[in-house]
């Protein structure tokens, strides 16, 4: 048992800091750019991706593993995923509308969060490579953790990048593009991270 | 600032009597406090450490002043920081690096890191350091060859690879879990204070560093808070992850070996890109040390460079929440502020 | 609506990339050339334009509740063709896009919002829309493609000119290695996102505009 457990654990912390989805696998960088505007947003942001990627991670195993492979309908895993995520997301917004009524939904809405490379990236990730519903659901919450330390941390850098004076071609975008890839840049000193033995 | 100094008259409140402390002052102090270093790096490496040095800060300072025309910006080649920069980006490079590498890094570390961002200031990570993780990504094999201390190299291009040269580092024995002087590298504790080690020009030498790092604190323009918070941790758990029969010879070969002094003395004191406020500076000091010893252990790197770099990273983040409350403001404030600036 | 500019819309105005900020991770993570660049756009534009077309020509027969999801199913099945197409005829290019190639779809919907334009025009101006901004995220990852692939391979035109090489234009040792990876992807985009915002003249804050986008 705990042999699985350490085995999870170095799989949680190789996705957080080795192949962090943001800046190592370079998935989600849409929701990472919009939605670190302020560091509320951000913490919106990164948990609403950290909870829908966990449950389509949850979903999407069992589906591709007993319905999809036997079958023989590989070919349409995209749409199904797609569906399953899609569903996930308006179930979640009816749910926060029936817990929090009249409150704002924390992140920028539905079908962005949804259609989202980063929750899909890594549900096709677990499909292809991994073996245990465990597993798949590891990758799933440490892929989520992972996006949200990366886009707190940017939020916090952005916050201060109000005062940048940069040139006026680069303001807005290009310089959060630049921002980001030096994000990348600090966290390739995780690359070579061995934990486990 | 450049506002005022523009005018010939300024209406400004007090006080009135100028200081001639400025960037220029404490950047011009910060070149001093790095000399004795690199009279070390050149002892030990032969002129080229100098010359490496020389072409870094010129290639910094014409970096930085080609950025400022090409925007037609004010010039501020003057006021030594890109100097600063050129110097501790060489600093951080062995001896062997060819000139047009380090140039490379120059303009990395002065124009993406620094002047995008809007120059002195304005950037979030250091750029020296920037600089440095930028090439040992790029060019790894020319920014981890070892030069035995010893090897006098002239100004020309060192040869690459040459046997009897290149040297194993401590650190590298660091990483395999011994101490240097029973694994391959076979260096002595005393060597390792002066500086008689293989590894980067400016980094070898803890006493020199030490010297540098005084007269810093002594001339007001470093605090000792990082420093001594970032050493503090790394001598704790350096002291945990020691192997059990040399414990106190472990910790003073983690302190000694590889980046650290230089790092801890110059680069995480760096006024732009850590904290502002007393308690962020002690756990932007704990972080780098937390940082620094995970990746030495875990991480198959030597980690100081990126644990500055990831703190510095982390900076903003430690100022918003160690921002002492303002006097007499309700302790409700925050709440609304953060009301207040919501989403976008 | 105005076809020239319509085109320069997708081009500059209203580029999907640099200022609807829509399909970002695919156009960062797969530029580590010019050719991987091109064929991810290539391939997103085909099957943007074809979606297009569809949605507008079935809107009428869709009620409103189903729309957003027939979008959906529409995009996947294209995408899903597309992905075995580019497996059969280029297995090489394939490899490249990774995994990257599935997500097409995903890059599509974003793109084409779902259907929102195609639900609201006709067939004609839908699939022209959809070569328009599907050439506008072309232009944008070919430019980020080149950029990184000069950079850090030294080379110019690699898996396709020259037998598969590339014309060398300076030798691998000087190549910036680094800039093959994340990092590269993100400066790349950066610089190329610079050089739209460039163009386009009076560069504002981006918010501003995303609601030009919305508007226009």
């Amino acid at each position: 048992m705990s042999g699985s457990f350490f085995s999870l654990m170095s799989i949680a912390l190789g996705a957080i800091l080795v192949s962090n989805v943001v800046f190592s696998q370079l998935l989600g960088a849409g929701p990472f750019l919009k939605g670190s505007g302020s560091l509320r947003a951000a913490l919106g942001t990164g948990l609403a991706v950290t909870l829908v990627m966990t449950l389509t991670s949850a979903a999407c195993w069992p589906v591709n593993e007993y319905i999809l492979v036997p079958n023989g309908l590989k070919f349409v895993e995209m749409a199904i995923f797609l569906l399953i995520a899609v569903f996930l997301v308006e179930l979640l917004e009816l749910l926060w509308r029936k817990l929090a009524p009249g409150r704002e939904l924390p992140s920028t809405g539905g079908l962005p969060l949804a259609a989202n490379c980063a929750v899909l990236g890594v549900v096709l990730q677990n499909v292809q490579n991994v073996s245990s519903f465990l597993q798949s659901l590891t990758y799933g919450v440490a892929g989520g953790l992972g996006f949200l330390l990366a886009i707190l941390l940017f939020a916090g850098v952005r916050e201060r990048l109000e005062f940048a004076e940069c040139p006026k071609a680069f303001e807005g975008l290009p310089i959060a593009l630049v921002t980001a890839g030096l994000l990348a840049l600090c966290f390739t000193g995780f690359s070579n991270l061995n934990i486990f033995g | 600032m450049k506002e005022y100094q523009d005018r010939k008259l300024t209406v400004a409140p007090s006080p009135h009597i100028g200081s001639p402390v400025g960037t220029r002052a404490f950047m011009l102090d910060v070149l001093i406090a790095l000399v004795p270093a690199l009279a070390m790096g050149i002892f030990f490496f032969g002129p080229r450490a100098l010359a490496l040095t020389a072409v870094s800060v010129l290639g910094c300072e014409v970096f930085e002043g080609l950025y400022r025309l090409a925007l037609k910006k004010p010039g501020s080649g003057g006021d030594l920081s890109a100097a600063v920069t050129g110097v501790l980006l060489a600093f951080a490079c062995p001896v062997s690096m060819p000139y047009w590498i380090i140039l490379i890094g120059d303009f990395f570390a002065i124009v993406v890191v620094k002047q995008l961002f809007g120059g002195l200031g304005k950037n979030f990570l250091n750029p020296a350091l920037a600089g440095r993780v930028f090439l040992s990504l790029c060019y790894l094999p020319e920014m981890t060859l070892w030069i035995r201390p010893g090897t006098k190299f002239w100004l020309g291009l060192a040869q690459t690879g040459a046997d009897g040269v290149s040297t194993a580092t401590p650190m590298a024995d660091l990483h395999n879990g011994v101490l240097p002087w029973m694994g391959t590298s076979g260096v002595r504790l005393h060597d390792m204070f002066y500086g008689n080690i293989g590894g980067c020009i400016g980094e070898v030498s803890a006493l020199a560093l030490l010297f540098g790092g005084a007269y810093l604190v002594l001339r007001g323009v470093i605090h000792l808070r990082i420093p001594a918070a970032y050493l503090g941790t790394v001598a704790v758990l350096a002291y945990a992850t020691a192997p059990l029969t040399a414990a106190s010879q472990w910790v003073l070969v983690q302190l000694l070996g590889g980046g650290l002094m230089l790092g801890a003395l110059f680069m995480a004191t760096d006024y732009v890109t850590t904290p502002c406020t007393p308690w962020g500076e002690v756990l932007f000091g704990i972080g780098c040390g937390i940082l620094t010893v995970f990746l030495r252990v875990f991480g198959g790197v030597e980690g100081v460079s990126y644990a500055i770099l990831l703190m510095n990273v982390c900076a903003p983040l430690l100022e918003k929440f160690t921002r002492p409350r303002r006097y007499g403001a309700p302790k409700g404030r925050r709440k609304k502020e953060e009301k207040g600036g919501g989403e976008k | 609506m105005n076809i020239g500019k319509q085109i320069k819309g997708g081009l500059l105005t209203r580029n999907p990339v640099a200022v609807r900020l829509v399909g970002l991770c695919a156009a960062v993570a797969v530029t580590t050339t010019l050719l991987n660049g091109l064929g991810m756009g290539l391939c997103v534009t085909a099957v943007l334009i074809l979606s297009n077309g569809i949605l507008s020509a079935l809107w009428f027969y869709l009620p409103q509740r189903l729309r957003t999801i027939s979008a959906i199913m529409v995009t996947a099945a294209l995408g899903g063709a597309a992905d075995l197409l580019i497996q059969a005829f280029f297995p090489a290019l394939a490899g490249e896009l990774g995994l990257f190639l599935p997500l097409v779809p995903v890059t599509v919907i974003l793109l084409g919002g779902a259907g929102t334009y195609a639900y609201e025009n006709t067939v004609a101006s839908s699939m022209l829309e959809g070569l328009c901004q599907g050439l506008g995220y072309t232009l944008v990852l070919t430019l980020a493609g080149f950029l990184r692939e000069l950079l850090g391979k030294g080379s110019f035109g690699f898996g396709f000119l020259e037998g598969g090489q590339g014309i060398r234009l300076f030798p691998e040792q000087y190549a910036a290695l680094g800039l093959n990876g994340p990092v590269g992807g993100f400066l790349a985009l950066g610089c190329v996102a610079a050089l739209v915002q460039y163009f386009n003249g009076r560069p504002k804050r981006t918010k501003k505009k995303e609601k030009e986008g919305a508007k226009g």
